[in-house]
This record gives C-alpha cells, sequence and structure tokens, in this order.
C-alpha cells in the first residue's frame, strides 16, 4: 500500500480568466483524516471536483494511490468513494435502489451490494421508509444516503464535500465515529467543511486554501507551531484559520459602519 | 430595535410587488437565452394581443345585435365564453409553474387584508383576466350602443362579474397551487393534462358517432345551467332591458351572493395560507423501525448477459420510466394516434382492409411517424438525471456502458411500441405486402439505430434539464431540437429516395435490400461510435453536469 494517498503537482484550473485552483502541491498520506479549509470562493470544491474525476485540471497532475488520474481513470475511481458538492444522487429510485446501483457500478456482486445496502440503510437510519424515493427525502436524509452510497464498496479514499451540513446531531455523531473507525483501518478521508470545529475534532492534517493558492498545510500541531505571537498549543483552528487567510485584521468587515443596529 | 416608525399602505404595497416583478424580469433577461425567450414572448405577445383585439369586435357586435334585435336573454352565452375563458386558461397555465407565489410575501409584515387585496389585485393582471375585461367592457359598449339606458346597470353588473371572476380564478388558483407543491399529484395533473389534449383528436369522431343523440341530453341540461353565474349575469342585463326590475334585483343578488360565498371561500384559504400552511412534500421525520437484517435474494439476473455496470443503467432506466407518469402516458400514444389517424381518415368503422386505406403507405408512414415522436427524448437523454450525472463520472465505468444501457432500454420500449402499433394497424388497417413489410422493418432499424448515434452526441454536447411533472422551462436545448430535425429530414430523406427508387425500378424487393444494408451499416456504426462518443463526454463533462446539477 503506498504511503501517499493523493499527491498533486501544479494542480491549476481555470475558468477564463479566473484561475479558481492556482497551482496546488498536495500531499496526503495513507490513512490520514484529512480537512480542506478555505474561505468562501476560495477553490475548495473545485479542487475536490479535481481530485474526483467531476472536473479536469486545466494543468498539472495527481496521483491517487500511486495512480496517475489521467493515465488511468478508472482504476483510480475504483478505490475511491465521493460525496460531491450536489450529492448526486438519482432522485427517481429509493434509497435501497440507488445503493444497489452504485454497489453494482462499483463491480461489487449482488448478494454482497445487497447486503451492504441493506446494513447502510440500518445504519443511517433510512431503512423504515423502503418505498419511498430520493426526491422525497429531507436534505439530511439525502444526504446520509449520499454517504451511504459513497463508502458501499470500502473505498481506500473518501472524499466529503460538506459532510454534516444538514444532518442531525445524533446521526452526525454515528458518523464521525464510522469515518474515525474507517481512517483507524487504513482509509484516507479528505474532508471539506465551513464549521471549523468539526474539522478540529475529526482532522489530524489541515490545508487552507485561499484565493485558489495553498496558503498553508500540515498537521494541526505543526499549523500551530507555525502561528508566532500565538498561545502555541491553545491555538484554536478558528484562530489558525483566520490568522493564515487575513480575516482577523484590517480585512474584517468594520462593524462600526453598522451602528444603526446596536 | 428595529426602526420601523410606519407602515406601509396596501398601494405602496401593490407598487413594491410591482417593481419586485419588474426587477425579476429586469435581471431574467441578463441572460442570452432569457433575452431569446423574451423575443418570442413579445411575438406570443403581439398574437395575443390581435386575439384579444379581434375578439373584442366580436363581443361588441354580439352584445349589440342580441340587445338591438330584441333578444337580450342571449347575452348570458357572451358572459358564458368570458367565463369559461377566465376560469379554464389559467387552469392550463398553472400546469407550467408560476413564475412568480406570492406566498414568498408572507415573510414581510403583510395583513391577511393587504395579502387579499394585493392577490386580487394581481389577479386581474393576469392575461386572462385583462382578455376578458377588454371583452367585458366591448360587450357594455355594444349595449350600451344598441339601447343607451341599459349602461349604468351594464355597468353595475360586469364590475360584479369582474369580482366573482377574479375571486373564482384566485381560489382555483390557490387550491392548484397547494395540490400542485406536491410531486405526486403533479405529475397526475401533468398526465391528465397531456390525455386532455391526446383526447381532443377523439372529438370529431365522437361527434359524428353521438353528436345527435347527445343532443336532446345537453338541451334537457340547460335549465340548470340558468343559476350559475354567468346566465344570471345575462339575465340581469336582460332583465334591465326588458324593463323586468325584480327579475334584475333578484339576479343581481344571487349574483352578489355567489360573490360573497367565493370571497369568503378565499378569505379562508388565504387565511390558511397566511397563517403558514405547510405545502412541502419532503419526509416528515418518523420514529426508525426496529428492523432485522434479512437478505432478499432477488432471484436470477435476468440481464445477466450485459455487464453489471450496463445492467444496472438498463434497471436505472426502468425504474425511472415506470416512476414518470407522463412517460407511461407517452407509451400509450403510438397506438392511440394510429387509431385517431385510421378513425380521422376513414372514419369509427373500419373493416379489415381498411377502406380507402392502403396499407402500403399507411404502413410504413406510421411507423416513420412514429420513430419520429418516440425518438424525439433519445436526442436529449440524460434530462432526468438530474446531479445523479455526477455518479457516472465518478463511478469506476467508461461512458459507453451508460450510453448502451440508456440505449439498451429505449430499444426495448421503441420495439414493444412498434410491435403494439404494428397490432393496432392489422386490426385497422392491416399489413402491407412481404416486401414493404420486409422493407419497412429493415428502415425501421436504420433510421433508429442510425439516429441513436446522432442522438448521444446531441445527449452529451446540447444538454438540457428537465424535471418530472413540470412543464414551466421544460424545453429541449434549441440546438437539440435542430440536430433531431436535421437527423430526421436526412434519414426521412433517404428512405423516401430508396422507396421512390423501387417503385421507379419497378425491382419490389430493392427498397428491403437497400434498407437492410443501410441498416447493417447503421450497427456497425453506431458501435463504432461508442468509443469516440465516450472521449467526448469525458471532454464534455463539465458541460453536462453544469447543465444538469442546475
Amino acid at each position: 500500500m503506498p504511503d501517499i494517498a493523493i499527491q498533486t503537482q501544479q494542480l491549476t484550473r481555470r475558468f477564463g480568466n479566473l484561475i479558481a485552483v492556482d497551482g496546488i502541491d498536495l500531499q496526503v498520506a495513507a490513512g490520514q483524516f484529512f480537512g480542506f479549509l478555505g474561505p468562501n470562493g476560495a477553490g475548495k470544491s473545485t479542487t475536490i471536483k479535481i481530485l474526483t474525476g467531476l472536473l479536469a485540471p486545466t494543468s498539472g497532475s495527481m496521483q491517487l494511490l500511486g495512480v496517475d488520474f489521467a493515465a488511468n481513470p478508472v482504476e483510480v475511481k475504483r478505490q475511491i468513494g465521493v460525496v460531491p458538492e450536489g450529492m448526486g444522487l438519482f432522485e427517481r429510485l429509493t434509497g435501497a435502489e440507488y445503493l444497489k446501483f452504485v454497489g453494482r457500478m462499483y463491480g461489487l456482486d449482488r448478494a454482497t451490494t445487497q447486503r451492504r445496502s441493506e446494513e447502510l440503510l440500518e445504519f443511517m437510519q433510512l431503512a423504515d421508509r423502503p418505498k419511498t424515493m430520493i426526491a422525497d427525502y429531507s436534505h439530511g436524509m439525502q444526504k446520509k444516503l449520499a454517504l451511504a452510497a459513497a463508502v458501499i464498496h470500502g473505498p481506500r479514499i473518501l472524499f466529503l464535500d460538506e459532510p454534516f451540513e444538514g444532518v442531525d446531531a445524533l446521526a452526525a455523531g454515528a458518523l464521525k465515529a464510522l469515518l474515525a473507525r474507517m481512517t483507524e483501518r487504513g482509509t484516507t478521508i479528505f474532508l471539506t467543511s465551513h464549521v471549523l470545529e468539526i474539522v478540529e475534532r475529526l482532522c489530524s492534517h489541515v490545508a487552507i486554501i485561499h484565493k485558489g493558492r495553498l496558503v498553508a498545510q500540515g498537521s494541526l500541531e505543526e499549523l500551530r507551531a507555525g502561528i508566532a505571537g500565538e498561545a502555541g498549543s491553545k491555538t484554536t483552528l478558528e484562530q489558525i484559520f483566520l490568522s493564515i487567510v487575513g480575516q482577523s485584521g484590517t480585512e474584517r468587515p468594520q462593524l462600526e459602519e453598522l451602528s444603526w443596529l446596536m | 430595535m428595529a426602526d420601523v416608525t410606519q407602515s406601509v399602505s396596501v398601494f405602496e404595497q401593490i407598487r413594491l410587488v410591482a417593481g419586485l416583478r419588474w426587477l425579476i424580469l429586469r435581471n431574467s433577461l441578463r441572460k442570452k437565452n432569457n433575452r431569446l425567450d423574451l423575443i418570442g414572448l413579445i411575438f406570443a405577445g403581439v398574437l395575443g394581443g390581435i386575439l384579444v383585439i379581434g375578439l373584442s369586435f366580436a363581443f361588441y357586435a354580439g352584445a349589440y345585435t342580441f340587445v338591438s334585435h330584441g333578444r337580450p336573454g342571449w347575452i348570458a352565452s357572451l358572459f358564458w365564453g368570458i367565463f369559461l375563458f377566465w376560469q379554464i386558461f389559467p387552469v392550463f397555465v398553472a400546469g407550467f409553474g408560476a413564475n412568480f407565489e406570492f406566498r414568498t410575501l408572507l415573510r414581510f409584515p403583510l395583513s391577511l387584508r393587504a395579502f387579499y387585496i394585493i392577490s386580487l389585485a394581481y389577479g386581474l393582471a393576469d392575461f386572462s383576466a385583462l382578455a376578458s375585461v377588454c371583452w367585458l367592457l366591448s360587450m357594455t359598449a355594444g349595449a350600451t350602443v344598441a339601447k343607451p339606458g341599459v349602461l349604468p346597470a351594464m355597468l353595475l353588473i360586469v364590475a360584479a362579474f369582474v369580482l366573482l371572476n377574479v375571486t373564482i380564478e384566485r381560489l382555483i388558483g390557490s387550491w392548484l397551487e397547494r395540490l400542485l407543491a406536491r410531486r405526486r399529484t403533479r405529475e397526475i395533473f401533468f398526465g391528465l393534462f397531456v390525455l386532455s389534449m391526446i383526447s381532443l383528436n377523439f372529438l370529431t369522431p365522437l361527434m359524428q358517432r353521438y353528436g345527435a343523440s347527445a343532443r336532446p341530453v345537453f338541451l334537457r341540461l340547460l335549465p340548470y345551467f340558468a343559476w350559475l353565474p354567468p346566465s344570471l349575469a345575462g339575465r340581469a342585463v336582460a332583465a334591465v332591458i326588458r324593463l323586468q326590475p325584480a327579475g334584475f334585483l333578484v339576479s343581481s343578488a344571487v349574483l352578489v351572493l355567489y360573490l360573497v360565498l367565493f370571497s369568503a371561500l378565499l378569505w379562508q384559504r388565504f387565511a390558511a395560507q397566511y397563517r403558514g400552511e405547510e405545502l412541502s412534500e419532503t419526509a416528515a421525520p418518523a420514529r426508525a423501525a426496529i428492523r432485522t437484517i434479512q437478505v432478499k435474494d432477488d432471484g436470477p439476473d435476468r440481464l445477466s448477459l450485459l455487464s453489471p455496470q450496463v445492467a444496472e443503467i438498463v434497471r436505472k432506466e426502468f425504474r425511472y420510466l415506470t416512476r414518470n407518469g407522463f412517460a407511461y402516458l407517452s407509451l400509450l400514444m403510438p397506438p392511440l394516434l394510429i387509431l385517431i389517424f385510421s378513425m380521422n381518415s376513414t372514419g369509427w368503422h373500419l373493416t379489415r382492409n381498411g377502406r380507402g386505406v392502403s396499407a402500403e403507405i399507411f404502413f410504413p408512414g406510421m411507423m416513420a411517424y412514429l420513430i419520429l415522436i418516440l425518438m424525439a427524448p433519445a436526442y436529449n437523454s440524460f434530462a432526468y438525471e438530474g446531479r445523479g450525472i455526477q455518479t457516472y463520472f465518478t463511478a469506476p465505468l467508461r461512458f459507453r456502458d451508460v450510453l448502451l444501457g440508456k440505449n439498451l432500454m429505449l430499444l426495448f420500449v421503441l420495439s414493444l411500441e412498434i410491435v403494439l402499433s404494428m397490432v393496432m394497424l392489422l386490426w385497422r388497417v392491416g399489413l402491407p405486402s412481404a416486401h414493404m413489410l420486409v422493407a419497412t422493418c429493415a428502415a425501421i432499424i436504420f433510421t433508429i439505430v442510425g439516429q441513436l448515434t446522432i442522438a448521444n452526441w446531441s445527449s452529451i454536447t446540447f444538454p438540457r434539464k428537465m424535471e418530472f411533472g413540470r412543464m414551466q422551462g421544460q424545453r429541449q436545448s434549441g440546438m437539440a431540437v435542430l440536430v433531431a430535425f436535421g437527423a430526421q429530414i436526412l434519414m426521412g430523406s433517404i428512405s423516401a429516395a430508396i422507396l421512390f427508387t423501387g417503385k421507379w425500378t419497378g425491382n419490389l424487393w430493392l427498397p428491403a435490400q437497400a434498407f437492410i444494408f443501410l441498416a447493417a451499416a447503421a450497427v456497425a456504426g453506431y458501435f463504432a461510435s461508442l468509443d469516440a462518443l465516450t472521449k467526448l463526454a469525458e471532454k464534455k463533462k463539465e458541460v453536462l453536469i453544469e447543465a444538469l446539477c442546475r
């Protein structure tokens, strides 16, 4: 098993004149719970789309589990699971039908697909609505189903774009436990989230992207140590984040301008 | 603390809502496609204007004639025409979805009274209301010119009639909004709409057969219509002209009673909306049932000849088909169309060999027509995938499997439809000669498979998202329509040329041979195209995802 799960070299994506991802060199070790952070519009979702094959890079290269994505996309996709930004669900199927569809797409045999589908539906508390179409699921239920579909084939890398958004606290707790267990067994998890507390609690390593450029990468301890003048180990991820993306000082909107609200 | 110091008047709120609707329209024009839509809207507006003005003259002339020729009672028929248009036209338009939902205004500090008045005011700004008011004013003018003394009463009755109509229209609209908020009812409505459109084709043969016997039944029912609003409005006007004040008072009073009753019902509906009526269709939270996991055996895989990926896509397509009311109904259409065409051209009764209809022409002609209809969706085959399209790009499969799966399902449906249609043709018209039958069957394979290659290319290159059970904004991409049109003209021209050559040379089996050769070439071309289309899909995946994940 390769030591490096995800590696990119000068990964770049342009949309016309806009450079959404600007020469990113990312390195994620196998088995890491990796948080990918950035302010709105920084390039997080674009990066995750490139890494999962939903978007082609303008330039640069990437290897997942040591395999070049451009050369062997099918081989790479077999090893990864994805919860994309829009969840990617076929809304006219029921939850069970969708999981069976995905399982077979990833090459699982029918019996295994069937068994895993039922187990995942139970775990995600979706089994009590066997005939409900995904279109009629709530947002949180859809999110849980997308997560179930992403893990049904036992991926070695799991890409999660805002996985806990809309998921209730009870289910979120169970999911976090599941994800932690997966990393213990060697699965690499690449996660984006705006909720920094979740990232801080779950992730061992973090990268921060700002205006398309990777501005920080490393373990939480390394990032804490890199901030001069702060309180060392007591520094929260939020403080690190604000410090790095430059929102702590002059760029932050001045509340005094809204004096009529106070 | 909020520093709002004064409440906003109803008039100001109406003005603000008008401004909001204008901004929505103006901002939507920033997109090129919407600007093109505006041209269509202006064109439709001009046509609508011509229709309204033309009919205004007709209503003027009608009212003038009825009053001046001593038949004021007939004015009720004009009120009926306007009433039916005002109430039915918006129902059809409602199926296409609302551009602006008044419910969204409820987040603002509006009183129920203001909400009610704003809704009525905008009810009067709809096309059907504007047109109806124009026609009513034309009627008033016509009646006044014929008998000037009728003007005050006519104005009163028209005012009450307008208020009543706008109230009923809003009431129906608010109930429709409630019903159409749910996916299932929206789909049923859509299905019924399509079915009613198809059913209109049966009117001519049904009238031919039952017209005479239905007339007495209709005449017996007529008196019951006398107590409905349009008849009452007509009777009130007639009573004024005949100088019967009691008749005028009774008819007007009942008309006002209707107004009060429907206003109360509408108030009740709006009050429910105002209180925060739930129209959401998402599943309510439910306690998770305690279940034991049972691994069920699905039985033998009926699609084991296909690769697991292709088989799953075929299954998924089948499930989508069975859950799409419109698609279901469209499956009924081909045999129905054959029935309609054969009835329209030969009447209700038709013997096996179809009086006056040659199977040699009718059979290939109908098959060509059916393929024309049935192949159209293939040119935008990813329309209903929605966000699911991402799965095709994140899953470890080649896009050729996706195309194959989708095409196989389409071929299955087409085969079923063609067999059903052939059975219907056999019953209605009879089968053509053997050489024509073979030529037609080979031509079917050629045109379907030949079009599939082009349709796959079009689906990847010009995708357009569509949603089940919705009609608003459910248009194919203009380019996809052009491609489909071009491909079908090409296939049709080739087929016609071959059939003509067969006729011209006197070689009856020549078309069959030519079509068999072309069918084989089309099948080979189809399989050869799959890899190229897979590369194209990879290249165009951003376009596909962007278009379908909106």
